[in-house]
C-alpha cells in the first residue's frame, strides 16, 4: 500500500493524545482495567476520542483539532474529568506519567485487538515492555513539504521537550536515574529514532516505497520516531514526551510547540541540515537522563548549552508568537517549570523520599491527575 | 492393628494429610487445571474421620485455631483489598450486595421451609448461605492472576455478604438463645454486642499496627511479617474471648488498608506461609464433613444451591447495566459469588459453644459445604476466564 497523499491541514491546529495509566486504588499496581473502562465510557458522549493502547492497564485519549490554549486546555479538563468519573465507578485510579513505577511488564495483559496481537508476536517482550505512556503532539501543516520542513528544523528543540514533560524516574521498582526511562524503551525498536533527512514530500515518498519493498514496514505505524509526518492528518507529530501528571502541562508543552513551529516556519532560524544530527542522539540522551539539568550541544556553533537556559532563552525569543496565539498563561507554565518547579521527573522524587515507597509515587501521580499538583 | 502402630498413624495422620493435598493440588491444577483448593478439599474430606478414617476425629483444638489463623489471614488480605471509597462512588454496587444477600437468604429460607425443615435451622442455613467463601475467591483470583471488574467486585461482594451473613447469623442465633433459654441478655450478649466488639478490636489492630510499623520504618520490609504475627495474636485473642476473629481480621484488613500502609506484590497470599496456611484450611473444613450426614441433606443441598446461586446471580445481572458492567460481566459476577464452605463451617464451629443442639441437624448444610468446597472453586474458576480476566499466557 503506497503510502497516503498528504491532506493539508489549517497551520498550527494543534491535537493532543495522552496515553494514560490505569491502576488499583488499593495495590497502586496496574489494573487490567482498558476493557471495563471503554465499555462504561462507550454509553454516554464521550468529550473527544478515547481507544485502546497495546496493553489492557493504558487508555489512550485524544482531543479534537484544537487552535489555542484555552480551548485545548478546556478540552483536556473535560475529558479528564469524564476519565476520573468512569474509573471511580469502576474502582479504577487514572494517572500520567511516562511509566509505572513498579509494574512487572511480563505481568501485562495485551488487548484484545489484531494489530496488537500481531506487535506482540512479532515484538514479544518488547511490546510488553512498552508499557509506557507518552504524549503525542500533532501539529496541522499547510502542505507536506512545510511539515517535512518543521520536522527536521525542529531537530535541535527536541530535548527541550524531553526534558520539560520528563515524568518517568522510576521503572520496574527502582530509581533508574533517568528524567525520562520511558524513552529508552521506545528505543529498543528498530525503527525508532529519527526520521530520514529528506525535505521534498516526493522523495519521502520514494523512501517509504523502498522500505515498504523490503517488507519492513507496512505503514507510517511502523515508524517509531521522535517526530513522524502523519499524511491522513496533514500533520507531523511530535512523541518524544512523557504523559506529564497534568493535563494543564500537556496543554502548555503543545502551545509550546505551537508558539515554536511558528517561530520556525516564519523562516526565523537557518534551514535544517543534516549535519545537524549529528549531535541529536547526544542531546537527547542529556534530555533523558538529567532532565533540565542536562547539557545539550549545539548543532551549528558547537557550544555546550545548559538545557534550562536553552529553554529559558528560547521562550524569550518565541514570546511574539505565543502573544499571537493567544498561549501567553502556556508559556508561563512552562517557564516556571523550567525556571523554579523543576519537571514531573522531580516531582515524582521527592514524593518517594516523603512516601517512603514507589506506591506513595502512584498515590501522588493519581491525586496530580485528579486535582492538578499542589506542590 | 498393634496399638504402637495406631498411635504413630495418629501422629503423623495430620501432615502427611497436607503432604498428600500439596501433591493432589500440583497434579489437580497441571493435569485438570483444577483450582488447588479444590483437591485439597477432596482430600481433606476422602481421610477425614467419618470416611477413611485416616484423620482423627477433631472437635476444637489446635488444628481448629490453626483454621482460624490462616482464615485470619485470608480475611486480612481481602479486607486490605476493599476500598469502601468506592460504595460512596458507586452506590449500586451497594444495592447489589444488599439484593444479593438478601435475596439468597429470602430464597434459601423459602426452599428449607419447603422441605419442612424447622424455623430455627432454617434460618441458620438461610443466613449461612448468603456469604460467599472469602477464601476460595481470593485464592482463585490470586491464583489466575485475575483483574477486572469482575475480580474486583466478587471480592467485595464476598467481603460485604459475609459481613452480613455474619449479623444475621447472629441475630439468629440470639433469637434461637431467646427461645430456649428465655435469657433477653446472654441473647444480646451472644449476638450483636459480639459483633460490634469484634470489629472494634480489629479496628483497633488497624489503627494501631501501622502506626507501629511507621514509627520503626522500613514499611517495605516489614509489613508482611508484622500483619501476619498481628493477626495470629488477634485471632487467638478473640477466640480466646470468645468473639468473632472472622470480623475482628476482616475490620483489621480493611481499617489498614486506609491507613494506607501498602503490601508490595510479593507479598499477596502472604507468600509461602499463606500458602502453607490454605492447604491447612482447607483439608481441616472437609474434615468436618461425615459422609452419612452430608447424603441425608443431599437433596436439600442441591435445592439450596440452586435457589442460591440464581437469587446472587439475578440480582448481580439486574444492577449491571446501572452499575456500570455489561449484563455478561454482571451474570458472571454472580456466578463467580458460588463459593461456601469455609466461612460457614468455621462460623459453626465457633457457634458450638453456645449450645445450640439444632446446628448439628443442618446436614444440609453439610452436603452444601461438600459440594461447594470442591466445585464452588472451578465456578469461580471459570466464570473469571469467561470473563477474560484472568492472567494469559502469550501464545498458550
Amino acid at each position: 500500500m503506497p503510502l497516503e497523499a498528504f491532506r493539508p491541514s489549517e497551520p498550527l491546529t494543534l491535537g493532543v493524545e495522552l496515553e494514560l495509566q490505569l491502576v488499583n486504588p488499593t495495590s497502586y499496581d496496574l489494573a487490567d482495567a482498558a476493557s471495563d473502562m471503554l465499555h462504561l465510557l462507550a454509553r454516554s458522549r464521550f468529550p473527544g476520542d478515547v481507544k485502546p493502547e497495546i496493553t489492557e492497564s493504558m487508555i489512550e485519549v485524544a482531543t479534537d483539532v484544537q487552535r489555542n490554549h484555552d480551548e485545548l486546555l478546556a478540552q483536556l479538563r473535560r475529558i479528564r474529568d469524564a476519565l476520573v468519573a468512569a474509573g471511580a465507578r469502576l474502582n479504577v485510579a487514572v494517572c500520567g506519567g511516562g511509566t509505572h513505577p513498579f509494574q512487572r511488564w511480563f505481568n501485562q495483559r495485551i488487548f484484545s485487538k489484531p494489530r496488537f496481537k500481531e506487535i506482540s508476536a512479532l515484538y514479544g517482550y518488547l511490546a510488553k515492555q512498552f508499557t509506557v505512556f507518552g504524549q503525542h503532539v500533532h501539529v496541522g501543516c499547510a502542505s507536506a513539504d512545510e511539515a517535512l520542513y518543521l520536522l527536521h528544523a525542529l531537530n535541535r528543540y527536541l530535548p527541550h521537550f524531553i526534558a520539560l514533560s520528563a515524568s518517568s524516574p522510576y521503572s520496574q521498582g527502582v530509581d533508574t536515574l533517568f528524567d525520562s526511562a520511558r524513552l529508552n524503551s521506545v528505543f529498543a525498536f528498530p525503527l525508532s529514532g529519527r526520521a530520514p533527512f529528506l525535505l521534498e514530500w516526493a522523495a519521502f515518498e520514494a523512501y517509504f516505497a523502498k522500505m515498504e519493498k523490503t517488507g519492513v514496514v507496512k505503514s507510517m505505524k511502523d515508524f517509531y520516531w521522535d517526530i513522524r509526518p502523519k499524511p491522513e492528518f496533514g500533520t507531523i507529530e511530535l512523541r518524544v514526551g512523557d504523559t506529564p501528571l497534568t493535563v494543564e502541562h500537556a496543554a502548555a508543552l503543545a502551545c509550546y510547540l505551537q508558539a515554536l513551529c511558528r517561530h520556525l516556519l516564519a523562516r526565523a532560524e537557518p534551514p535544517p541540515r543534516e549535519d545537524d544530527y549529528l549531535v541529536y542522539n547526544y542531546n537527547r540522551f542529556q534530555a533523558c537522563r538529567f532532565g533540565l539539568d542536562g547539557v545539550i550541544v549545539h548543532p551549528r556553533s558547537h557550544d555546550s548549552l545548559s538545557l534550562r537556559e536553552d529553554i529559558l532563552a528560547t521562550l524569550e525569543s518565541i514570546g511574539p508568537q505565543a502573544e499571537a496565539l493567544g498561549s501567553r498563561a502556556a508559556l508561563e507554565g512552562i517557564r516556571a517549570v523550567a525556571a523554579r518547579e523543576g519537571n514531573d521527573a522531580g516531582y515524582l522524587r521527592r514524593q518517594h523520599a516523603q512516601a517512603g515507597s514507589v506506591e506513595g509515587v502512584v498515590d501522588a501521580a493519581i491525586r496530580c491527575f485528579k486535582e492538578g499538583k499542589t506542590t | 492393628m498393634p496399638e504402637a502402630v495406631t498411635v504413630l498413624l495418629r501422629e503423623i495422620a495430620w501432615p502427611f494429610a497436607l503432604l498428600l493435598a500439596w501433591a493432589a493440588g500440583e497434579l489437580g491444577q497441571r493435569w485438570l487445571r483444577l483450582p488447588r483448593i479444590s483437591s485439597y478439599g477432596i482430600v481433606g474430606f476422602l481421610l477425614a474421620a467419618g470416611q477413611a478414617g485416616v484423620l482423627p476425629a477433631l472437635s476444637g483444638g489446635p488444628m481448629a485455631l490453626l483454621a482460624n489463623v490462616a482464615f485470619g489471614l485470608i480475611l486480612f488480605e481481602l479486607g486490605y483489598r476493599i476500598n469502601l471509597g468506592w460504595l460512596r462512588a458507586n452506590p449500586w454496587l451497594g444495592v447489589t450486595s444488599l439484593v444479593e444477600a438478601g435475596g439468597a437468604f429470602a430464597a434459601v429460607l423459602a426452599v428449607a421451609l419447603a422441605f419442612a425443615v424447622p424455623l430455627l435451622p432454617a434460618l441458620l442455613l438461610a443466613a449461612l448461605s448468603m456469604a460467599t467463601s472469602p477464601a476460595a475467591v481470593l485464592r482463585v483470583a490470586n491464583e489466575l492472576r485475575s483483574s477486572g471488574q469482575v475480580t474486583e467486585r466478587t471480592l467485595h461482594l464476598a467481603a460485604f455478604n459475609c459481613v452480613l451473613a455474619l449479623i444475621v447469623f447472629k441475630v439468629v442465633v440470639g433469637y434461637g438463645l431467646l427461645l430456649s433459654d428465655g435469657g433477653i441478655l446472654r441473647a444480646l450478649w451472644g449476638s450483636l454486642v459480639t459483633l460490634a466488639v469484634s470489629a472494634g478490636l480489629g479496628a483497633l489492630f488497624g489503627v494501631a499496627v501501622p502506626w507501629l510499623l511507621r514509627r520503626l520504618g522500613g514499611i517495605d520490609r516489614n509489613a508482611t511479617l508484622a500483619f501476619a504475627v498481628a493477626v495470629l495474636a488477634l485471632t487467638a485473642l478473640a477466640h480466646a474471648l470468645k468473639f468473632s476473629p472472622l470480623l475482628a481480621t476482616l475490620a483489621f484488613g480493611i481499617v489498614a488498608r486506609h491507613r494506607r500502609v501498602v503490601l508490595s506484590q510479593a507479598q499477596r497470599n502472604f507468600g509461602t506461609l499463606g500458602d502453607l496456611l490454605t492447604i491447612l484450611l482447607f483439608v481441616f473444613v472437609a474434615a468436618t464433613i461425615d459422609w452419612r450426614q452430608a447424603a441425608a441433606g443431599a437433596w436439600l443441598a442441591l435445592a439450596v444451591i440452586a435457589a442460591r446461586l440464581l437469587a446472587k446471580t439475578a440480582a448481580t445481572t439486574l444492577f449491571a447495566g446501572i452499575g456500570g458492567i455489561s449484563w455478561r460481566k454482571g451474570g458472571l459476577t454472580g456466578l463467580a459469588l458460588t463459593p461456601l464452605s469455609v466461612f460457614a463451617v468455621l462460623l459453626l464451629e465457633q457457634t458450638r459453644h453456645l449450645g445450640l443442639g439444632q446446628l448439628d441437624q443442618l446436614e444440609a448444610l453439610m452436603a452444601m459445604v461438600l459440594l461447594l468446597e470442591v466445585v464452588g472453586p472451578i465456578v469461580t474458576q471459570r466464570a473469571l476466564i469467561w470473563a477474560g480476566e484472568a492472567a494469559r499466557r502469550e501464545g498458550a
